[in-house]
């Protein structure tokens, strides 16, 4: 079963996340900002990480590249939930290594769609 | 005094629960109740006494950590004056709005009663107020008088109600 | 669960998030607080990076929340705020009052309507058209908007029908680097239309927003029922109408067509989607992209995303954040029900009291026999003890909690009130159970307001007396052995000793010159009296001192008051540390044994008949020294049934409460314990002059008596 870690500051939507994706099947990790993620991914490797933008102590950015210098991670797909779609942002993301992008507020039925095509 | 309509209801809610009853005996009437409101059943021990509480309300135990008290239905429906023993009944219940211990002679047996053997009550002269008799029951050639434990113990006559 | 609207754009169908609405109500509080929190403490001149991101990252959480779980009028309003704060953390406006002020109201609107949804009373709550628009004249850096006074309070109007209660006004995400380009033609195809409301928001999105650009109702012979098509000439991107429209269509549900190509489009084209008539267009409008090339990319690139290819700096504050070293991780908590904790503190209590049993009966042990047991007994009482404690203190939360309040009610009220304080707080990390902070708050509230209202001068007049223009009110809280000491200082006027003695002949009350200044103080408390000086309710709801003494006796705590005429006052809470567990002295009479809570025990001694007289019928007094003490026996009190004639009561407890003193008569006193207080009223009911029970060592159980009750009733 792929396993998914999902990175928001918002329980409310970490939850919410995490209960959309178990009821498709996949195991789901949680961490509650990118320090937290960056400590998970430590332990073991991810099929997709989902994670927020803008969080405390390290943002979705700063987690993305933190994640693509670490060999486990160079080709793990990686999805940025944001608000912001502004083409700097889309930039910005791509630059740091990002895999693709899903705007908030978002469709649980288009999350499990999106994240078909990136997880095998 | 109780019509078919009443008793028709009250069956009905009934139906719901179990009907199973708890059997005990409070001079010489028997009473039932149903069993999913009996907490226990327990030895009379002395209350703590609560002063300008009526006659028949003895005071509060300690039942595991929970102050519950004491009603005496002797008292309140039987007899002027009674004894406390070691055969002293107490059965503690447990009802939507507080768990209180009520003091009757004696407690019989766990009965089963289906629809058939349920009585439209008569005008019985009983010493409960009739708006908490749900019925009788009969069995054998014993007759139980079924109360609404729940609505008897919240009676304002029951003194536990504000 | 209350019934909660919600809107119908945004979420899918086979989904049920409503089980996520009570976290995130949670969740949107805590943000709430926190942004109120540092929008008071932001410094305007100096304002920090890392707070402004704070506070912008609150808003954009609420708003993110808000919009995924419907609540479109909540989403709309902290959309708007978090433009203003990303305005603001950007460095590209600098903050002034005009917008902490603006944002504080927002914050409470926001509560407000949140609080609407959980109640599921959509539809009556504040109206947010005034503060959307107060906001978007400070985003747009007018010096002055036009402020009109809209009080979140006031009973609100109903403005639009439900579901999408607040008048639309989202802003169009600002981002740096955007050029907005030429006008283009549009054809906006709103499509599966539950609501006719809805294409009508989208329209009023267009009236709303300078600059949005135009929009107008069109017909298109293919349109369905559930369809409404529109022109739309704006400069704005593809996917920022989206954007905006997602408060009130999903973003599935519209097609937008292009006309005419991008006129004066440059290597800035704001829009990454390229803009063709037909289908890339639809691809906006599912929401979501992948980079060419990038690890982990599908094979078949779905979707767009042609940026250019020059790579752009980015150097936002966020991205700084994520370079330089990690903060400490903070103390790991955990969310826990409040009823599991009260079954804890039960179960300890159940816990100590079959300790003490132990021990009680333990006592005529012979301990050379029975050495193992009782030194196990010795350690048992020990780690009980450690154990209670340990408990008693996952209650236990900061003053800090109760504190966090007052910045912001002193700012409101001391600007209404057109005075300048200054607000001080001490020993916030003070710990006080969690059950006493949801007591101690309004009492402590109005003695705040009172300082502010009654006790502060105008600046003009402390400035006369030769004080500082702004006064000071202190709120400080300390732990004092086994009790909580909780002050509400000020450096204002103090009260008038003249004033309050007047007030209290008027009232009747046979007051002498003589009395000392601390029981002249005490006189604010009597029930009634309440001159100009000590009562205060800006709101207009009169309450007196005397509710906040009963209160806090209430609590079993006391209160007392010290003033200096001119240089200001000082009230003084004393509250036992927790509710659940009380210092109690037994007593005796008859057979039977109540207890007295200690804190209202002032001595006890051997009754000398001489000392005692009867007045009237059945009353008796008692000297004590120079007082005379109205004397209550509980013997008639409690109607105790005496079986030993032998035994007579002759022992007296001085008590103090309600602000009076009497003697309770009794027979003994029998000890000074620690008692857990168990409630009567969950299966009795309340009794007269008993304030609640507890089970002994042996067992049984004790009525606790209230003391208050019984001052009360030595009166008549």
């Amino acid at each position: 079963m792929p396993v998914i870690l999902t990175v928001d500051d918002s329980p409310s939507m970490r939850k919410m996340v995490s209960f959309t994706l178990t009821g498709a099947g996949y195991e789901v990790v949680e961490a509650v900002d990118g320090v937290d993620a960056y400590e998970k991914a430590q332990l073991r490797t991810f099929d997709l990480v989902l994670t927020d933008q803008n969080m405390p102590r390290l943002d979705g950015l700063g987690l993305t590249r933190k994640l693509r210098e670490h060999p486990g991670f160079r080709s793990t797909p990686i999805l940025m939930l944001t608000t912001e779609s502004s083409d700097l942002m889309k930039q910005a993301d791509r630059a740091a290594g990002a895999t693709g992008w899903l705007v908030k507020p978002f469709d649980p039925v288009r999350l499990i769609e999106v994240i078909k095509k990136v997880v095998r | 005094m109780q019509n078919v309509d009443h008793f028709e209801n009250q069956k009905e809610q009934m139906s719901g629960a179990s009907s199973e009853y708890l059997t005990f005996r409070l001079g010489s009437e028997e009473y039932g109740i149903d069993i999913l409101k009996v907490q226990e059943i327990r030895g009379y021990e002395a209350p703590t006494r609560i002063a300008n509480a009526p006659h028949f309300i003895k005071g509060v135990v300690n039942l595991r950590g929970t102050i519950v008290p004491i009603v005496d239905m002797r008292l309140k429906f039987n007899c002027q004056s009674c004894g406390y023993d070691e055969f002293t009944v107490v059965i503690i219940l447990n009802l939507r709005q507080r768990v209180v211990g009520i003091v009757v002679d004696s407690v019989s047996d766990v009965m089963s009663l289906s629809d058939d053997q349920l009585r439209n009550p008569p005008e019985i002269d009983s010493t409960i107020d009739t708006d908490s008799i749900i019925g009788l029951g009969s069995l054998d050639k014993r007759m139980l008088i079924l109360l609404d434990i729940e609505k008897l113990m919240s009676s304002s006559d029951m003194g536990l109600v504000t | 669960m209350a019934e909660v609207q919600q809107d119908s754009s945004g979420s899918g169908a086979d989904f049920d998030l409503s089980q996520f609405y009570q976290i995130f109500f949670e969740e949107a509080g805590e943000n709430l607080d926190q942004m109120e929190q540092m929008l008071l403490h932001l410094n305007l001149d100096t304002a920090d990076d890392e707070e402004l991101n704070g506070i912008f990252r609150c808003a954009h959480s609420i708003k993110g929340g808000a919009a995924t779980f419907g609540f479109s009028d909540v989403a709309e309003l902290t959309h708007k705020m978090e433009s203003l704060l990303d305005k603001l953390r950007r460095h590209e406006l600098k903050p002034n009052s005009l917008m902490v002020d603006v944002l504080l109201e927002s914050a409470d609107a926001s509560r407000a309507l949140l609080a609407c949804h959980q109640s599921g009373t959509v539809g009556q709550g504040p109206a947010t058209g005034d503060l959307v628009r107060r906001i978007q004249s400070l985003v747009n850096g007018e010096a002055v908007p036009a402020a009109r006074q809209v009080a979140p309070q006031q009973p609100p109007t109903v403005e639009v029908t439900p579901p999408n209660p607040a008048k639309p006004a989202g802003d169009v995400p600002d981002a740096v680097g955007n050029k907005p380009s030429a006008g283009r033609q549009l054809v906006i195809r709103l499509t599966k239309l539950q609501q006719v409301e809805q294409a009508n928001a989208v329209m009023e999105l267009f009236r709303d927003i300078p600059g949005l650009g135009e929009i107008k109702a069109s017909v298109a012979a293919d349109a369905l029922l559930d369809e409404r098509v529109f022109e739309v000439h704006t400069t704005s991107s593809n996917e920022e109408l989206l954007d905006l429209f997602a408060f009130h269509v999903a973003r599935e549900q519209v097609v937008i067509e292009e006309l005419s190509p991008p006129v004066g489009a440059g290597t800035n084209a704001p829009d990454g989607v390229p803009v063709n008539a037909g289908e890339p267009t639809a691809v906006a409008a599912q929401g979501y992209g992948f980079f060419d090339g990038a690890p982990g990319a599908p094979v078949q690139p779905v979707a767009e995303a042609k940026a250019p290819a020059v790579a752009v700096e980015v150097s936002k504050p966020s991205a700084k954040s994520g370079g330089a070293g990690f903060v400490q991780p903070e103390a790991a908590t955990i969310r826990v029900a409040i009823s599991k904790v009260d079954q804890l503190i039960n179960l300890v209590g159940e816990l100590v009291i079959t300790q003490a049993m132990l021990a009680q009966n333990s006592r005529t042990l012979d301990p050379t026999i029975y050495q193992q047991l009782l030194t196990g007994l010795a350690d048992l009482d020990r780690n009980t003890r450690d154990l209670q404690e340990s408990v008693m203190s996952i209650r236990m939360i900061p003053m800090s909690v109760v504190f966090s309040r007052f910045p912001r009610m002193l700012r409101d009220l001391a600007g209404k009130l057109g005075k300048k304080v200054e607000f001080v707080t001490l020993g916030e990390a003070t710990e006080l159970d969690k059950g006493l902070v949801e007591k101690i708050t309004d009492p402590l509230t109005h003695l705040v307001r009172n300082s502010c209202d009654h006790g502060i001068e105008l600046p003009a007049e402390r400035v006369r007396a030769g004080k500082p223009e702004s006064g000071t009110i202190t709120l400080s809280a300390a732990h004092q052995g086994g009790s909580i000491v909780i002050e509400v200082r000020d450096d204002g006027k103090g009260m008038s000793r003249k004033k309050i003695l007047d007030k209290a002949r008027e009232r009747g009350m046979d007051v002498s010159d003589q009395l000392s200044d601390a029981e002249v103080w005490q006189l604010i408390f009597a029930p009634g009296f309440s001159t100009a000086e000590v009562v205060t309710d800006v709101s207009g709801r009169g309450v007196g001192m005397d509710v906040v003494k009963r209160n806090i006796s209430a609590l079993n705590g006391t209160v007392e008051i010290e003033s200096s005429e001119g240089y200001g006052m000082r009230v003084s809470v004393r509250l036992p540390l927790t509710l659940a567990i009380m210092d109690g002295m037994s007593v005796g009479v008859g057979s039977e044994v109540y207890i007295l809570p200690l804190s209202s025990v002032v001595e006890s001694f051997q009754v000398r008949s001489d000392a005692v007289s009867t007045v009237g019928q059945d009353s008796r007094l008692v000297k004590v020294r120079d007082e005379f003490m109205p004397v209550i026996e509980l013997e008639k009190v409690f109607q105790v049934p005496r079986y030993d004639t032998e035994r007579t009561s002759d022992m007296m407890v001085v008590i103090e409460a309600d602000g009076s003193r009497v003697v309770l008569l009794v027979d003994e006193l029998l000890g000074q314990q620690q008692v857990v207080v168990k409630n009567l009223e969950s299966n009795y009911r309340k009794v007269p002059n008993v304030s609640g029970a507890t089970i002994l060592g042996d067992g049984k159980v004790a009525l606790i008596l209230d003391t208050a009750a019984l001052v009360r009733r030595s009166r008549h």
